[in-house]
């Protein structure tokens, strides 16, 4: 318990401290150049100062914070690319050299790709569909708020919960993991899902669809909801059915949110790592680039050049997105 | 807002699949719940969904031989019951080789070898004769028994304390509540300055903002851990510890805040802004009795996210806080548990869902303004 | 706003200290000191000259369970004795744990590390502490074959220079198939002697329409693992040790024929659906730790399970040694003249951040009473020559010491010794790959080019 009142008074000393800095820069700053009661050039003088400096004291922890914690270990991981395994002895492009002659390297670059075409795909689709149904029922409500409800499971909960889904008995064994339980009720031969070569990676897939679906959904349901009534309304009167309705008029609309739904997802999928880890350690051919990089930055004494050269290559990866993102920020930014 | 369809057969496909998409959604999840508070026996044998029904498990015991055995008209007698530790069922079959485990009906008189006799009762009494005494070694007795289903709070009882759940519990919160409160004021002030003061950067600050919500975590891992560890070396602490983990936290959860933030506290209305400025109200003044109590919903919907990823971030935790019992979180307690009781289901469920419960709760108690964050986050 | 989050977060504080935590207490002395003289309790009383009252020493390890609560008791007596407060934590994910904290500059005191291998890594980096040749003279003097366990603790420092880096603890006797004495008698069946007769009992018990063995490779992190020492018993079993040592050094490749033979044989077991319980197809996901279970199911899944002297503290609860399980030698051919050679590991205690304590920690752990109180709980084996053999808690136990301190063909387990990143890495990936169907020279090849990837 103590620890937790520890952790109380970290809370109430970081709230604190933070608003004393805040105050008291401020009040610093009030204090240095003052606006009031004095001659009028003199004031016009310090509120200028005092507008070029104040921006900066409400920046600066953050600007601090994403410096350090995001800006320099970017830099840093480029650097550190060229070093040896103890990021000491430069070795200029070897590493870079062995990730492309890895073929282990080659198959988590694969997996991933297969990740990022069919999760985002995936999450997506169930999103906008559930989406699209919901809104026409009167406990839709309820059935986003369950189908949302994974959001807040963690990954290596989620991998708890569908290992056991996946669980394979041998033999004659009744089956308790749900998935061999079907396959046999049906018929089926009961198989150990997360071994099956290729297609264990959609067996990992398919929990981080289940997590993602709820959030297209809930984007997707609010874009929907932006669709004006006449529109949809001047498609029923043409005569319209429910499925041209949806691809033809709905669709189109909000494709602006299916973009950004769809590049979200991407990007948490490139980071995947915990699911992996936690189901099969990249064992059995589902090696990915998150894990791949914990690897060798960890596993067998730990290689720092080699696990940044991994952290580069996922680098690589987000950057159009990025870029895309900035553009998109922009664009928003003067519209306004 | 397409009522034409209403009545039509479409709408019941619509009940139809969507009713199809919740049970799937929430069947993994009910799941887990429901055999964390099944017996551990019934729950390595049969599934979640038979959790209702009497199973069937087959068992074997060793008869315990006393110093002194009983004799009754010339026989060496041994007595006692098949169910051990208070469980109880009906025994429909025995048998005494592993060969042929059920080769009697209970209640029947087994003939086994060397003159021996055997009968095990239903209710698990069983009674084993010889001419001659018997050696110290026991006989293993096979049977069959119907299981009645049972519910327990052992599971939990047992990850909270042996397993050092409840331990990680607490570590879990201690690591979560700074970290999601502190760089809530950090962001909102960032996000105030970006939003509402002019200076000269502005857009390159913003765009760098942006494009760090998508620098992959991992990067910053190995930089990282070489600065904390020559600060450690500069201050002669362990570079591990809470304070790197909140630090660490704030800083990977700062670009979504300011970003959140920003985006909401610039579509404030700017009348009011404005006639605080002539006022004379510095934007210190502006921001503390304006715009913060003003974007209560904002910062209420990053308090939740931000909640929802430090309680399930597992690599940072594991990377910045030590792996002794004293420091792990859940998710690293769970993920110890998946290696080291890998096929124990009851331990295994019973701790999934202790983990999820927290943020379970805090989602459903909060998904109106978890819904709005996302939305001001993402829709524009 | 703070406000609200603050009081939830105390409604919160106040709703979890229902659950109460047990805090660790302090661990009682299992056999009271100076009661049993079986024990060396001298060596414990020579403890009671160092004062480390108020000295923390941290330990790290791989054992968790049974086995840490095993570790804690014999932990106690050192507290006791010392006044130290020794705390152990172990992790299933050790091998990548271990080298988080050592480059953290947060590292544990103490670390005992399942491979040396990966100790001789952190070693090259200078991130393990060398122990005076005080200790290195102990150790030949004490254990069996002492010079072999000083050989297999020294490894090069940053600088090149070889140096001694720890001592071995628990020893693991690899060369042991597991199996239910009732159930042979049930079947008839005879323990086999020699390799020809083994694989002969194997067919035998599937024309008997039963299974005869249990393989499991699961191990979390560490997937993959039991399937090296299979490959490394039969390595010794068809080549001679000259060659097993040049394997382990890589000076042949991991894809000469001879190695690929080994791989092949493991298959011969492991591949061959009839073979194995749950056909082979389940032999790399399932848990090492469940997989001896299915030699006391009923019916028996199972007739017998190739696993390391450690393996009974996973039986379920109340199988007893000697009674309801036993074991044989894995038998060697008798076609192949290479003798009786034994296969075995170690764990190996070393300081990874030095002090007094620590110093103090290692003397413990090579002196005779911190192996007899761990002896004589179970599932430990010691190659101390101190230690009393009396205290081994079983027959078997006992058994196996005698083997591991006669041995005259003795190797110790190549994929601890090969680099983390092989022996703790591509050779655990491949052998799971082979189980699941690739081919042996495939998985081979792969495993060297990792190999020459970091060399």
């Amino acid at each position: 318990m103590g620890q937790l009142a520890s952790a109380l008074v970290i809370v109430i000393v970081g709230v604190l401290g933070c608003a004393c800095y805040f105050y008291g820069s401020n009040f610093l700053l009030d204090k240095l150049l003052p606006s009031k009661n004095k001659p009028y050039d003199v004031v016009a003088r310090n509120l200028r100062i005092a507008g070029y400096i104040r921006p900066w004291l409400f920046l600066g922890p953050a600007f601090l914070a994403l410096g350090f914690y995001l800006v320099y270990p970017v830099v840093e991981s480029f650097r550190l690319s060229f070093f040896g395994r103890s990021g000491e002895v430069f070795v200029g492009l070897s590493n870079y050299a062995w990730l492309f002659n890895s073929d282990e390297f080659y198959q988590a670059f694969k997996n991933n790709m297969l990740w990022l075409i069919v999760v985002p795909t995936a999450a997506t689709f169930f999103g906008l569909i559930i989406a699209v149904m919901t809104d026409r029922i009167w406990w839709g409500n309820i059935a986003k708020s369950l189908i949302f409800m994974p959001m807040a499971i963690s990954f290596i909960g989620a991998s708890v919960i569908w290992k056991f889904i996946y669980d394979f008995r041998s033999g004659d064994d009744p089956q308790i993991g749900l998935l061999n339980a079907v396959v046999v009720f049906f018929g089926g031969d009961p198989q150990p899902w997360i071994t099956l070569p290729f297609w264990n990676n959609f067996f990992l897939m398919v929990i981080l669809v289940w997590i993602q679906t709820g959030f297209a959904m809930v984007i997707l349901s609010a874009a929907l909801r932006g669709i004006p009534d006449e529109t949809v309304e001047a498609a029923v009167l043409d005569g319209a059915n429910g499925f041209q309705i949806f691809y033809k008029i709905m669709v189109p609309q909000i494709w602006g949110t299916i973009a950004v739904v769809w590049t979200t997802i991407t990007i948490l999928v490139l980071k995947v790592f915990d699911i992996v880890l936690a189901m099969t350690n990249g064992q059995w051919g589902t090696q990915v680039l998150a894990n791949e990089m914990f690897d060798w930055m960890f596993r067998g004494g730990g290689d720092f050049g080699r696990g940044a050269v991994v952290a580069i290559v996922i680098m690589v990866l987000v950057v159009p997105i990025m870029v895309w993102n900035i553009r998109r920020a922009n664009a928003e930014m003067e519209g306004r | 807002m397409v009522q034409s369809s209403k009545r039509s057969p479409l709408t019941w496909l619509v009940h139809a699949t969507v009713l199809f998409l919740v049970v799937i959604w929430t069947i993994p999840t009910a799941g887990l719940f429901i055999s964390s508070i099944r017996d551990k026996d019934q729950l390595s044998v049969s599934g979640w969904w038979t959790a209702l029904s009497t199973s069937e498990q087959r068992m074997v015991t060793r008869v315990t031989v006393p110093k002194k055995p009983l004799q009754e008209d010339g026989l060496y007698v041994l007595t006692g019951n098949v169910f051990e530790d208070n469980k109880q069922g009906i025994v429909t079959r025995f048998g005494d080789s592993s060969l042929r485990p059920s080769e009697f009906e209970s209640g029947k008189v087994a003939e086994l070898k060397r003159e021996l006799t055997l009968t095990v009762l239903a209710n698990g009494d069983y009674k084993m004769t010889s001419p001659k005494a018997f050696s110290s070694r026991g006989k293993r007795i096979f049977y069959t028994a119907e299981i009645p289903p049972r519910f327990t709070l052992d599971n939990y009882r047992e990850v909270l304390g042996s397993e050092g759940l409840g331990k990680s519990f607490l570590n879990s919160l201690t690591v979560t509540i700074p970290a999601t409160i502190i760089p809530i004021l950090v962001a909102a002030f960032a996000a105030y300055a970006l939003a509402w003061m002019q200076f000269p950067g502005k857009a390159l600050f913003i765009a760098a903002v942006v494009g760090l919500l998508v620098v992959p975590l991992q990067m910053s891992l190995i930089p990282l851990l070489r600065s904390y560890n020559f600060i450690g070396d500069i201050f002669g602490v362990g570079s591990k510890g809470y304070l790197g983990v909140w630090l660490a936290h704030m800083g990977f959860g700062l670009p979504l805040a300011i970003y959140l933030l920003r985006n909401y506290i610039a579509g404030l209305p700017r009348e009011i802004i404005e006639s605080a400025r002539v006022d004379g109200a510095t934007d210190f003044d502006i921001f503390r009795k304006i715009v913060l109590p003003l974007s209560f919903p904002a910062l209420a919907s990053f308090a939740i996210f931000q909640f929802l990823w430090v309680w399930n971030d597992l690599l940072i935790a594991m990377v910045f806080l030590g792996n002794n019992p004293d420091e792990l979180v859940l998710t690293g307690r769970l993920r110890e548990l998946l290696g080291s009781r890998g096929g124990n289901w009851e331990i295994l469920t019973a701790s999934a869902f202790i983990t999820i419960i927290v943020p379970l709760c805090v989602f459903f108690g909060l998904q109106r303004f978890l819904v709005r964050g996302l939305l001001t986050g993402s829709v524009k | 706003m703070n406000k609200s989050i603050l009081s939830s977060a105390i409604v919160f504080a106040i709703t979890t200290s229902a659950f109460s935590v047990s805090s660790a207490q302090a661990e009682d002395l299992i056999f009271p000191p100076g009661e049993d003289d079986r024990f060396s309790w001298s060596s414990y009383e020579s403890l009671k000259s160092m004062d480390l009252k108020g000295e923390k020493v941290s330990v790290f390890g791989p054992w968790l369970g049974s086995e840490k609560e095993h570790f804690d008791h014999v932990i106690a007596y050192f507290e006791a004795a010392t006044g130290a407060d020794v705390e152990y934590a172990g992790s299933d994910s050790f091998e990548q744990q271990i080298v988080i904290d050592t480059q953290a500059g947060s590292a544990p005191n103490v670390s005992i590390f399942p491979q040396p291998g990966l100790a001789a890594d952190l070693a090259a980096k200078g991130l393990v502490t060398p122990l005076d040749s005080a200790v290195k003279q102990g150790v030949v003097n004490d254990y069996a074959a002492g010079q072999s366990w000083v050989d297999l603790a020294t490894f090069k420092d940053a600088q090149g220079k070889d140096d001694f880096y720890g001592v071995f603890y628990r020893a693991d006797l690899k060369s042991l198939v597991w199996y239910s004495p009732d159930n042979f008698d049930d079947a008839g069946y005879d323990i086999p002697e020699t390799m020809e007769e083994l694989k002969t009992l194997t067919q035998q018990i599937v024309s008997d329409g039963g299974t005869p063995w249990c393989i499991g490779l699961g191990s979390g992190a560490a997937t993959g693992w039991p399937a090296t020492d299979w490959v490394e018993d039969l390595m010794l079993r068809t080549q001679s040790p000259e060659v097993y040592d040049q394997w382990v050094k890589n000076d042949i490749p991991f894809d000469d024929p001879r190695v690929v033979n080994a791989i092949d044989e493991f298959g011969w077991f492991a591949r061959n659906d009839t073979f194995v319980d749950g056909g082979a197809a389940s032999v790399s996901s399932t848990d090492f730790r469940d997989s001896p279970k299915g030699l006391f199911a009923s019916p028996a899944k199972c007739y017998m399970h190739r696993q390391a002297s450690f393996i009974p503290a996973f039986f379920p609860e109340g199988t007893e040694l000697g009674v309801d399980a036993d074991f044989f030698y894995f038998p060697s051919y008798e076609a192949k003249d290479l003798g009786n050679p034994v296969l075995g590991a170690g764990t190996l205690v070393s300081i990874t951040n030095d002090s007094k304590g620590s110093r103090a920690f290692i003397d413990f752990m090579r002196s005779p009473i911190a192996h007899e109180l761990w002896m004589a709980q179970t599932g430990f084996i010691s190659a101390h020559l101190k230690a009393n053999p009396d205290l081994y808690s079983s027959e078997v136990a006992k058994k196996q010491g005698g083997i591991l301190r006669d041995a005259t063909t003795f190797r110790f387990d190549a994929s601890d010794l090969m680099p983390g990143k092989i022996g703790a890495g591509a050779f655990w990936t491949g052998m799971v790959d082979y189980t699941s169907g690739k081919e042996s020279l495939e998985v081979a090849k792969g495993i060297q080019k990792s190999w020459d990837a970091i060399k």
